[in-house]
């Protein structure tokens, strides 16, 4: 057997060519190849294309080898249909939304379905969201024509969410898509309502059954001439299965009294698929018959990987006489082939049967021969199958690709291509080198168990200085991780592991290292490198920002936010579900944008960080990518900003969609810049509601009570800002401000000590509320210029305290700077949490800062007879346009309200537009709370 | 959970020995019929998804009482 199968080394030699990048997904969606020795029927293709002209839903179900997909594809070739098609074989992997939404995606891009802006810009495996489907339902519906949309192998489809995406696809596309499910068994979809509502058209087993008439046919186009009786006897014999009746053909071709050898099969019991594919193999030559074994083991066989595993050089011919005798294997796109489901399935259990023990073997040769031809998710399915979790973990760590792990959480969960959580999930524990012990970090991080990770990063440094000099002695070995390969991992997972401990002296060693380990691994190719250099930098951006270092986290951010690097390609090829490097870069991108908001924000700077975050929200949305747990951050920022602008339903909103995003209940707990975040956000909101008891709940603060039994409290829990300054004075200022607002000057004064700037500020108004100015102004902290939000509580202070000492004229100018300081960001909230004093205080001077419309409404002098109240619309809001306010009311996206009221997304986008066109507002939050106002709600 | 499978036809050595080790076999009246124990759900609809890759057609399929009632079992 070859050692060396890279194709890269025989490309200049006879052979077959080395496979082309993006060519394996390609066949996939490609219309197979009709065999000449097809037999049409067309009792069966017009029964779909006449059902298809009215029914959106057609399925063919039938056993393997009863000659669906082949009926299938030469309908589509040949017969009159509604609309171009599209083509999808799935497989096994396509079983979770990111890899199917990806490639039906590409699918329809290749079909030229949709308009190419209607589609995520990116082709990869996370390329989806909840709206994807709705959104492709959309622009599917504006087709003057149907797209008929053909899925093989529906059988892998067995997720229920799933088959639920793909029935809402096919309802809401409405006359622009029908679809053909090719399946073994009834996809779970709910088929008795198309069954009732007579939109569907059903070929089954019995249907796609050969009659003898029909199998005549086949038989004779087989080269096998047999009497109408024997033709009807075999017929009942397969009970019309078409793989039986080829392979009876095939097994019959070699022996030298054809019909009777048949006879003797009639006549026994033996079960059809494996008796026959038994006697055809056995009628090959010997090295079309060892290919056909050793090949089983691949999902598609190139001719020179068949080599590889076969050790000859025989195997493009082989396959090509195979191909073209119609026997096992179908050829796909760029030279490479399928084999028959069915027959591979029996091939291995020959391969297990004749060659015990070849099987691991034969799949670390394929593992190999694939890393070699740039196929390194198949080459990792491979490597695991083989038991060879050293060689694929050496290959992630060489490729710095472990960051896979900590980009999908749901990574662990999900089998499929390019997935390494669940193909790792065999691994025996205590075996292999650094590399493995990397992975279990890895793996354990992405579980968030950082104890774990850290004590398999000690080890995996351990064995590594321990296997340096070992390494050394075996001599160069290309797929092996050298030392520098294994301290970069190291650190990226030492970087990760810090955000869930705030272990900060870890992560900034870690992030040293791999900067200076980073240059001198830059002459190898390294797919990954884009996504492991963002997700170190994102990394270290989060520690620096929890340890309240915001220009060293801005410093460390700014290298993920610079524009790519011209050397990436403008658009990546596809390939088997992997993400190309742009879509898997994109995330560290997103949540840099987030972590800045968040610099901004803390920074008090409330307009810059609503920029940001903004900015991090409209990446995803334009990708059509779903927003992660990274983004959570990014909507806290905004429920922050929208908290400072009093605008509380905005606010709430944000949060809810941060919570849906961030950690669930039952996690274990994970980031802590995310987890603090979003306990500040939560307090926030509860405290601005009028709950300061809540907040301080939320906050883990309990007043201190000496617990009867023993006389001393119970040791607080370890709470995510714990070890963190920056975090634990915004925790403190908060917790001072809701004891403030429960009344107790005293004991918010108390905690406000120790909450920075931010707890002077609440002082400040403690001391005012104690009757104190000169206290109040004394408090203020020296320095807010910078920060509109602290200056303009500072300001207000100044005001009152001068207003309260008898000075009403030297309260004028903080006032009115104050006012416009507020302006720009409209800081509504720093004028409201004050108390009565600054509205009463305006009221009584109309005249002191010109038109604050912004302000709320108590804050403005009563205007004319009606008392404040606002005029009605000039037009009335349709009924429609009431039906879409109130679901937004209720805080549905535009994506649920377009589900519930069994509208097209831009549908409700229009009536939102005029909504607000009405209601004189620019934004849906503000429209519901004109309309609330209006009594229209 | 021991469960009996009838299939249709006499499947061969190698499919039966390879395919489904951890399973008695015999073949009566021209079917083959195969009982072992199933673990769980999962187990059964797995077995059955491997039936049909094979093209094996099952034509029946029943719980049969553990030969032996082992004492955490009871009921």
């Amino acid at each position: 057997m070859s050692p060396d199968p890279s194709p890269r080394h025989d490309g200049g030699g006879p052979g077959p060519e080395p496979p082309a990048a993006g060519s394996v997904l390609g066949g996939r969606l490609r219309v197979p190849p009709v065999p000449a020795t097809f037999v049409r029927r067309t009792r069966l293709s017009e029964r779909l294309t006449l059902g298809l002209r009215e029914r959106p839903l057609a399925l063919v179900n039938g056993p393997a080898g009863a000659g669906k997909t082949l009926l299938v594809c030469d309908w589509a070739r040949t017969a009159p249909l509604p609309g171009p098609a599209a083509w999808l074989t799935l497989e096994p992997g396509d079983n979770t939304p990111g890899a199917l939404w990806a490639c039906l995606t590409e699918a329809l891009r290749r079909a030229g379905a949709v308009p190419p802006g209607r589609l995520p810009a990116a082709p990869g495996a996370a390329a989806t969201g909840p709206e994807l489907p709705g959104r492709l339902a959309d622009a599917l519906a504006e087709r003057p024509e149907p797209l008929v949309l053909i899925l093989d192998e529906a059988e892998h489809l067995t997720d229920p969410g799933l088959a639920a995406d793909l029935h809402t696809l096919l309802r809401h596309a409405g006359d622009g898509l029908r679809l053909v499910l090719i399946s073994r068994t009834e996809p779970p979809l709910p088929l008795h309502r198309y069954r009732a509502a007579d939109e569907i058209t059903e070929i089954r087993a019995a249907d796609l059954a050969f009659t003898p008439d029909e199998a005549a046919v086949l038989l004779r186009r087989h080269g096998l001439a047999l009497s109408a009786e024997g033709v009807r006897a075999l017929t009942e014999r397969t009970e019309g299965w078409a793989a039986g009746l080829r392979l009876s053909a095939l097994a019959a071709e070699h022996a030298p009294d054809r019909e009777g050898y048949l006879k003797e099969f009639e006549a026994g019991h033996s079960t059809i698929a494996d008796f026959l594919l038994a006697e055809v193999l056995d009628a090959q030559p010997a090295a079309t018959r060892d290919l056909l074994l050793r090949t089983s083991v691949l999902d598609r066989a190139h001719p020179a990987l068949a080599d590889a595993l076969t050790g000859r050089p025989d195997g493009e011919r082989i396959l090509d006489e195979l191909a073209h005798a119609n026997a096992f294997v179908t050829p796909m796109d760029h030279s490479w082939y399928r084999l028959h489901p069915l027959f591979a399935e029996i091939l291995r259990v020959h391969l297990r049967a004749r060659h015990p023990g070849l099987q691991q073997e034969l799949h670390g040769t394929a593992a190999r021969w694939l890393h070699a031809a740039d196929l390194p998710d198949e080459a990792l399915r491979h490597a695991a199958a083989a038991g060879e979790w050293e060689l694929a973990a050496g290959w992630l760590v060489r490729d710095l690709a472990l960051g896979r792990f900590l980009t999908d959480p749901g990574l662990a969960a999900a089998p499929g291509p390019g997935e390494c959580g669940p193909l790792f999930a065999e691994l025996p524990p205590d075996t292999g080198g650094p590399a493995t012990e990397l992975v279990r970090a890895a793996r354990s991080l992405a579980a968030r168990d950082a104890d774990a990770a850290v004590r398999h990063l000690d080890r995996a440094e351990r064995r590594s200085t321990a296997g340096t000099a070992q390494a050394a002695g075996v001599g160069l070995d290309g797929d092996r991780p050298d030392g520098d390969d294994l301290r970069l991992g190291a650190a990226l997972l030492r970087v990760a592991a810090a955000r869930l401990t705030g272990a900060v002296a870890d992560a900034e060693r870690a992030a040293a290292t791999a900067e200076r380990l980073l240059p001198r691994a830059a002459d190898r190719t390294r797919r990954d490198r884009p996504q492991f250099t963002a997700l170190l930098a994102v990394g270290l951006g989060a520690v620096r920002l929890w340890d309240g270092r915001i220009d060293a986290a801005r410093q460390a951010l700014a290298g993920v936010l610079r524009p790519t690097e011209p050397a990436e390609p403008a658009e990546p090829a596809p390939t088997a579900g992997a993400p190309g490097v742009a879509a898997a870069a994109l995330p560290g991108r997103y949540e840099a944008l987030g972590l800045l908001a968040l610099a901004e924000l803390w920074d008090g700077a409330p307009g810059r960080a609503e920029a940001h975050a903004r900015r991090a929200i409209a990446a995803y949305e334009q990708l059509g990518l779903p927003e992660t747990a990274d983004g959570a951050i990014a909507r806290l920022v905004l429920a922050e900003v929208a908290a400072e602008r009093d605008d509380p339903a905005a606010a709430q909103l944000e949060l809810q969609r941060a919570e849906s995003l961030a950690d669930h209940p039952g996690d274990r707990p994970g980031d802590r810049l995310r987890r603090t975040v979003l306990a500040l956000t939560r307090a926030r909101l509860a405290l601005h509601r009028g709950d300061p008891h809540g907040a301080l709940a939320l906050l883990g603060h309990t007043p201190p009570r000496p617990d009867p039994e023993d006389g001393h409290s119970p040791e607080p829990d370890e709470q995510p800002w714990t070890g963190s300054p920056r975090a634990e004075s915004r925790v403190a200022a908060l917790v001072a401000a809701a004891l403030l607002a429960t009344g107790d000057a005293s004991a918010a004064l108390l905690a406000a000590a120790r909450g920075g700037s931010d707890g002077a500020l609440v002082a400040a108004r403690a001391h005012l509320r104690l009757g104190d100015p000169a206290a109040a102004v004394a408090a203020l902290p020296p320095e807010v210029g910078r920060t509109p939000g602290a200056a303009v509580r500072a300001l207000l202070v100044r005001a009152e305290a001068s207003a309260a000492t008898g000075h009403d004229a030297a309260a004028q100018r903080p006032f009115a700077r104050a006012l416009a300081v507020a302006q720009p960001d409209r800081l509504r909230r720093a004028f409201v949490e004050a108390g009565p004093w600054p509205a009463a205080y305006l009221r009584s001077r109309p005249g002191l800062g010109g038109p604050y419309g912004w302000l709320p409404a108590e804050f403005r002098p009563p205007q004319g007879p009606a008392g404040g109240a606002e005029p009605l619309p000039v037009e009335p809001l349709s009924e429609r346009e009431q039906e879409v306010l109130r679901r937004v009311a209720e805080l549905m996206s535009t994506v649920e309200v377009a589900a519930d009221l069994h509208l097209s997304v831009n549908t409700v986008k229009t009536h939102l537009k005029s909504i607000n066109r009405k209601l004189c507002t620019t934004r849906r939050a503000d429209a519901v709370r004109r309309a609330r106002r209006l009594r229209l709600l | 959970m021991r469960y009996e499978f009838r299939i249709a036809g006499t499947v061969s050595d190698v499919v039966l020995d390879e395919g489904f080790p951890e399973f008695e076999s015999a073949v009566l009246a021209g079917q083959t019929v195969l009982v072992g124990r199933i673990v769980d759900e999962a187990h059964l609809y797995g077995l059955l998804a491997r039936f049909q890759a094979l093209g094996l057609r099952v034509v029946e399929l029943r719980q049969v009482l553990e030969p032996e009632v082992s004492p955490e079992v009871t009921e």
